[in-house]
């Protein structure tokens, strides 16, 4: 039963028919039974949850936007510095690579304020919080995208008399962008299941509002079910998007 | 800084170290289990197999964990450290399973094919010819997911267990002592982290020897 030869791809039509009837069954069957799970309640806090969500997206398009800028600093840095600098990016990236997100998130809501002496909105510290956790991973995806770039590009560039900043930003850094595609996007889902953690320090995005629902109509089915559901079908979407932006796709219709 | 409040709370703090070592260790042996079989099913070449763990694998990879750990243990009302567990398990094995796959397309077809052509049946074919050579290519993304999974045993904080972050809170609240208390759980973490790099390196130092 169990074989690794060759024949993926080679599948009849009865086969996935069976296999789409199954998977059709396997989603109708639950919410046939769920469907006295009162989803009207829900319904009622849509505009609550839909703020949640949205809350969500802005704090993951804000942490990635920075995020992105601070990791190809580091990348670059890590790649191409003088000496100390490559120590400093490689110390930092791997040291907060190996905290836990949730700590961080309590160093910065907690600890930076003692420390500074100035006091952080929620907001605030999770955005930073985010960005930092955000630039330690993309920059590791973004040194793999460039150190795929062949040398012979820098040295073509310095050929033609262009400056080191020219030749990274207008001729590696793209290329590595495109390289590094599948790597980034997957980046970005897992950003966007972090900023579930934001709830700790208050701050009401998808999943603190589903709770602050549950808490109040006590339909826990319901509201984990529409969690689950939800950040499913964010992920999934960029997932897809993933697969059609693959690099071999992208080359060719470039 | 003042360490004086960690010598008086040494031994909460070793508690939660000690149930961080549990979770992870546990953690890494149930989603490798869970995760290479996985992903061993995912890439073989039977369509209804292959189906059910790609599935398995897009559904448990894009749920938040936190999701999953409050499911499991507020709502099916499983104790906390079961449900901590099959949670990090559930969640990690899904990555694990998509890494193990991935190193399995890495492997020629003429591999199995030779194998099947000296007579080896499946199950031999997986086991002595495919999945050593799967150990060597996975060492890498494997470690990574190791420390994820250290990294996510601090989530379970969040449903009341009293691992190294939750001790750290807990110290915290009690002395005022911010600084202190996260400098020292940061740096724990840092350090398992560290210890299970320097386990996988040496695994994989053996392994090319061989």
């Amino acid at each position: 039963m169990l074989s690794y030869r060759t024949g993926v791809g080679q599948e009849s039509t009865r086969e996935r028919t069976v296999w789409y009837l199954c998977l059709a069954a396997a989603i109708a069957v639950p919410l046939y039974l769920a469907h006295d799970l009162e989803w009207h309640v829900l319904w009622r806090y849509r505009y609550f949850l839909l703020r949640g969500l949205l809350t969500t997206l802005v704090l993951t398009v804000i942490s990635i936007s920075f995020g992105m800028i601070v990791a190809i600093v580091l990348a670059a840095g890590r790649l191409y510095g003088p000496r100390w600098l490559r120590y400093l990016a490689a110390a930092i990236v791997e040291i907060i690579r190996a905290v836990p997100q949730l700590l961080i998130l309590l160093w910065v809501f907690f600890v930076m304020p003692e420390i500074t002496g100035r006091k952080f909105t929620p907001e605030l510290s999770a955005i930073i919080a985010l960005t930092v956790i955000a630039a330690s991973y993309l920059a590791e995806v973004i040194r793999g995208g460039l150190m795929s770039v062949d040398r012979l590009q820098f040295e073509s560039g310095y050929a033609t008399g262009l400056s080191r900043v020219t030749i990274f930003m207008s001729i590696v850094l793209p290329q590595a962008i495109r390289n590094m595609l599948p790597a980034l996007l997957a980046t970005w889902i897992m950003l966007f299941k972090t900023t579930t953690l934001a709830y700790v320090i208050g701050i009401v995005e998808l999943f603190h509002a589903a709770t602050i629902v549950n808490s109040r109509e006590l339909i826990p089915y319901t509201t984990y079910a529409m969690l689950a559901i939800v950040y499913f079908v964010c992920c999934y979407v960029i997932a897809v998007i993933v697969r059609r932006l693959d690099p071999k796709y992208v080359l060719r219709s470039a | 800084m003042n360490w004086r409040p960690f010598i008086d709370h040494a031994d909460v703090l070793w508690a939660g170290l000690f149930l961080t070592l549990k979770l992870m260790v546990f953690g890494i042996i149930g989603s490798s289990i869970v995760g290479v079989t996985v992903g061993a099913l995912g890439a073989s070449s039977h369509y209804f197999l292959r189906q059910l763990c790609a599935t398995y694998v897009e559904v448990m990879r894009n749920v938040p964990l936190v999701v999953k750990l409050f499911f499991l243990y507020f709502i099916l009302g499983l104790d906390a450290f079961p449900a901590a567990l099959l949670g990090l398990v559930i969640h990690q094995s899904a990555f694990i399973a998509d890494v193990t796959s991935a190193g399995f397309r890495s492997i020629p077809h003429e591999q199995s094919e030779a194998a099947f052509a000296t007579g080896l049946g499946g199950m031999q074919t997986f086991l002595y010819v495919l999945f050593p050579q799967l150990l060597r290519v996975t060492i890498p993304p494997f470690t990574n997911q190791a420390i994820e999974l250290l990294k996510n045993s601090a989530l379970v904080s969040l449903i009341g267990l009293q691992d190294l972050t939750f001790v750290a809170q807990n110290i915290q609240i009690e002395t005022y002592r911010y600084k202190e208390s996260f400098i020292v759980v940061t740096t724990l973490y840092v350090a398992l982290a560290f210890a299970i790099v320097g386990v996988m390196s040496a695994l994989q130092r053996r392994l090319r020897a061989r």
